[in-house]
């Protein structure tokens, strides 16, 4: 089954077209890495999952029914934007609240558990106007995680968060959706930090999804390359066309990239060699999914 | 299949979604200093307006429980001691309804609680109650700040009891009806919370229907308005008028109540 399923979603701001068109599964368990660039209807789609803003046209279901359904929407957990507190209660009244509103039977003892995963427990009595960035970041993904729900919906939640903060939160959804049957849609800027545990991705462009896919079709999608610096670039790259006369190229600020499945120790030699070039600097890496982002952007335009 | 049958969702029922969010409305209220300054604001009105003029010839009034309500169900306005009684309780308790309820807007609360399973009727709902019960802790400040002052004024307490308690118990009646009308009034206008404080104090002054029973006179179809029952349950009260407060106040409480259930369902909450 699949946790979300979107089809034809549109949604007007008077004429802007935020959402336009949008298709979208999200499978059950999977930790779905939403992308796009700014205004590109992430924050709106992801509202629209949430029934805070109406859909304008379109389908979305939530396990199979209606988004619209109040049991199924009991069961998400939700962080967008930021998290909707009362700026002179504490944190822990805050949280009382919340599990009030989601008829949590023994609330204390689930809010301890919350503020515990993220690392807050001792933020408990701050008032939350006193709370710092990052400590709101945590507070709203303990937020999200109250009740335990099986759909997590988390609008950039690592923003503002330290180190650490990004690694429990890794850690949190790795462990929700691998052990617990949770599923988790993530949209976020820090394309890095995502790459680490989506298992799915969604890249959305002008209100429509430009393109879905698994982690395993990104990777294979994003080759390995060996890259390599010589003396004088335009010498090395011509060598490289010849040597490597069936390979793709790159070149960019004096870096040469050869997507070919070559050893780079052997391609070092085989330029050295035929071609008298010396390398100055020599290794593998992979397309990450911010080039990869990066480049289906530019193609777009 | 297998699925499906894994996801068991809990259907929680009415009461306990109203009772949820009741809980959560009546902690804010009263942990919230708001609360505590419009019952106080209450309490001293009474003496506000009797210091404007309880003595001498021209004073506002002769006897204590006109400060409550006035002697007659009068709607043209002839002088401010016929206007000024436990009505403006409902003054003060719009400008609080709109605080509280703008604030729920402004922190994002409202995204928080609608992202689950709560349902916006409910929402007005738990809002109405919260606001008629405020208005009611009002009323009972204002009443005894009332019969403080007339004491300390020396005004006279001489009333029939039974008009009196039909009175009170029409005009606390009205609160339900008003705070509906005030909750329906800040579903519409969300974090613009200026504009319904504005729109809650002219509605909530009777400007309306004063300015009506100009036009038509004296006259009691003006009942069907919440500014009217409340005019209506004065010192000559009784028990029909409390049957005209309450039929006015259930009856708007739900006109209003199904109309903001309409606005939230079909405009973005946040």
């Amino acid at each position: 089954m699949n946790a979300i399923e979107i089809r034809n979603l549109h949604k007007n701001f008077g004429e802007k077209r935020a959402v336009d068109g949008l298709d979208m599964t999200v499978p059950e368990g999977a930790i779905y890495g939403f992308i796009g660039e700014n205004g590109s209807g992430k924050s709106t789609t992801e509202k629209l999952i949430c029934g805070l803003i109406q859909p304008s046209g379109g389908e979305i279901k939530l396990f199979g029914k209606e988004h619209t359904d109040m049991e199924a929407r009991g069961r998400i957990g939700v962080l967008i934007e930021a998290p909707g507190c009362f700026p002179n209660m504490t944190v822990w009244n805050n949280m009382k609240l919340q599990a009030a509103n989601l008829g949590i039977k023994n609330e204390d003892e689930e809010i301890r558990r919350v503020l515990h995963l993220v690392r807050m427990d001792g933020a408990a009595n701050n008032k939350f106007k006193n709370c710092s960035l990052g400590m709101r970041q945590r507070i709203g993904i303990a937020f999200a995680l109250l009740g335990n729900p099986k759909l997590l919906i988390l609008d950039e939640p690592i923003n503002g968060l330290d180190a650490d903060g990004m690694r429990i939160m890794r850690e949190i959804l790795v462990d929700l959706t691998q052990n617990h049957g949770c599923t988790a849609l993530i949209s976020s800027h820090i394309l890095g930090e995502l790459e680490k545990i989506a298992t799915h991705y969604g890249i959305i462009r002008g209100g429509k999804m430009l393109k879905e896919m698994t982690a395993e079709e990104l990777a294979a999608d994003c080759p390995t390359y060996i890259y390599l610096k010589a003396a004088y670039t335009d010498r090395a790259f011509a060598a490289c066309r010849q040597a490597f006369a069936r390979a793709e190229f790159d070149e960019e600020k004096g870096e040469i990239r050869i997507y070919d499945k070559t050893s780079a120790e052997e391609a070092a030699s085989r330029l050295y060699n035929d071609f008298g070039i010396a390398v100055t600097e020599l290794g593998t890496a992979k397309i990450s999914l911010e080039e990869y982002y990066i480049d289906l952007m530019k193609e777009g335009e | 299949m297998e699925n499906e049958r894994l996801l068991q969702f809990e259907k929680p029922s009415f009461f306990t979604r109203l009772k949820g969010m009741l809980g959560v409305d009546f902690y804010r209220l009263f942990h919230t200093p708001l609360f505590y300054i419009f019952i106080a604001i209450a309490a001293f009105i009474p003496a506000l307006v009797l210091m404007g003029g309880a003595q001498g010839e021209n004073a506002m009034y002769t006897n204590a429980w006109q400060i409550i309500a006035a002697d007659s169900p009068l709607y043209v306005v002839r002088n401010m001691g016929e206007y000024a009684n436990m009505n403006m309780v409902f003054i003060f308790g719009g400008i609080m309804v709109s605080i509280f309820i703008g604030h729920d807007y402004q922190s994002g609360y409202v995204k928080q609680l609608f992202t689950t399973h709560a349902k916006k009727q409910d929402y007005m709902l738990s809002k109405t109650l919260l606001g008629a019960f405020s208005m009611l802790c009002m009323c009972v400040t204002y009443m005894i700040g009332g019969m403080i002052s007339g004491a300390a004024a020396g005004l006279s307490f001489k009333v029939n009891v039974g008009s009196l308690l039909c009175a009170i118990l029409g005009k606390m009646i009205m609160s339900i009806g008003w705070a509906s009308l005030y909750t329906f009034i800040n579903v519409i206008f969300r974090r613009k919370f200026g504009i319904s404080i504005a729109l809650c104090f002219v509605l909530g002054t009777g400007i309306p229907v004063i300015g009506a029973a100009a036009l038509v006179g004296n006259s009691a179809a003006l009942n069907i308005f919440l500014y009217g029952s409340s005019v209506y349950a004065c010192l000559s009260a009784n028990f029909i008028s409390v049957l005209v407060c309450l039929a006015c106040s259930v009856v708007w409480a739900a006109i209003y109540n199904i109309l903001g259930t309409i606005v939230l369902y079909r405009r973005d909450v946040y």
